[in-house]
């Protein structure tokens, strides 16, 4: 649990002193971009609560995510069609969704711990 | 099995990194566009900013390409021309030269020999037809005639400007040859009428190469000063 957490600071770090900045104009795309991160991150945190965790998975998903979910609103963009609503809409719900079932299952481990102990100190 | 979860751990912790810098350059981003927009019309307002940097490297290539063009613009042969319509400078080439000059008749007793000499409106006529019949530049015994140039009497002497000129009166003129000696000796046209029929001296004779030297005149300007132009079309 130590190491993404290490991770994502030595990432915030370099994020803060890094000299450039996203451009505005794709600011919008790298949004989506992020959602689908954090979607791909949080898959990844319930397979491993529900032992199935695959890490060429993880990481497949991740990456493929994040690069289809910028480029396919970009597509849309150049067409006309406001993909980046749809993206953002079918993203939120997969987030909430796994993040429901993430609590729901540390939740249920945590009564399961706690039962537990409860049994070794009668 | 130890080794085995930390090899995908370290995997977790790159993305987890990976994540955190995308999260953080947007966020830095997003809050420098909040400093300073209404984050409702950022999306429009950024699709405006995009065309209009594509606009301004366009006009940037165009205005180097005018740039470029206007050096390339010769702009000594602009002054040249100038020079050559103000006189300023000497002119050659294809044209005619007159000679004109008082009556050689013997006069009699009854005539008035006040008629028989060359009056300065008859050469200032005779250089207006010259410039009606298209000569570019015209010389009176030598002297080139500038655009603020009269001719004058001042008792027997005919001034052009302010040079005297004596008898005889050798008028040359650049154009067209033949153009020129058709316009001259036109049937019924002032030659004929005014000089003709002075028995004054009168010969044209046609030069393939004329030499007009350049406006002797002073040019100053001490009432005029340059407007700008009206209209303009």
């Amino acid at each position: 649990m130590l190491i993404p957490i290490i991770g994502a600071l030595i990432g915030i770090l370099i994020g803060l002193n890094l000299p450039f900045e996203i451009p505005v104009s794709l600011v919008k795309y790298t949004a989506i971009a992020i959602l689908a991160a954090l979607d791909a991150i949080l898959g990844g945190i319930r397979a491993q609560l529900g032992q199935k965790f695959l890490f060429s998975k993880f990481i497949s998903s991740f990456f493929a995510n994040t690069a289809l979910a910028a480029l396919l609103c970009y597509l849309g963009d150049m067409m006309g069609v406001d993909i980046y609503i749809g993206a953002v809409a079918a993203f939120s719900i997969r987030l909430f969704q796994n993040l429901s079932l993430i609590r729901e299952e540390l939740f249920d481990r945590f009564w399961i711990w706690r039962s537990g102990r409860r049994e070794k100190d009668m | 099995m130890r080794i085995k979860v930390r090899s995908w751990q370290w995997g977790i912790g790159l993305i987890a990194a990976l994540l955190g810098l995308l999260i953080v350059l947007q966020l830095r981003t997003e809050f420098k566009i909040r400093a300073k927009l209404p984050t409702r019309q950022v999306n429009e307002l950024a699709q405006i900013l995009k065309n209009q940097q594509m606009r301004l490297t366009k006009y940037e290539s165009e205005i180097s390409t005018l740039r470029r063009q206007l050096n390339d613009y010769d702009r000594d042969r602009e002054i040249l021309r100038l020079k050559m319509a103000a006189g300023l400078t000497p002119l050659e080439g294809p044209g005619i030269r007159i000679t004109l000059s008082d009556s050689e008749k013997k006069l009699k007793e009854y005539e008035d020999p006040v008629f028989y000499i060359v009056h300065y409106d008859q050469l200032e006529l005779l250089v207006n037809e010259l410039w009606a019949a298209g000569a570019e530049a015209i010389a009176v015994n030598n002297y080139r005639l500038g655009s603020t140039t009269g001719f004058s009497c001042a008792g027997t002497t005919i001034l052009v400007d302010t040079r005297r000129l004596a008898p005889p009166y050798i008028i040359e003129a650049i154009g067209d040859p033949a153009n020129l000696k058709n316009a001259l000796l036109m049937p019924g046209g002032f030659v004929e009428q005014q000089i003709l029929s002075f028995n004054l001296k009168f010969i044209i004779e046609t030069v393939d190469r004329l030499r007009i030297p350049a406006y002797k005149g002073s040019i100053s300007f001490d009432h005029a000063t340059a407007a700008k132009e009206e209209g303009g079309n």
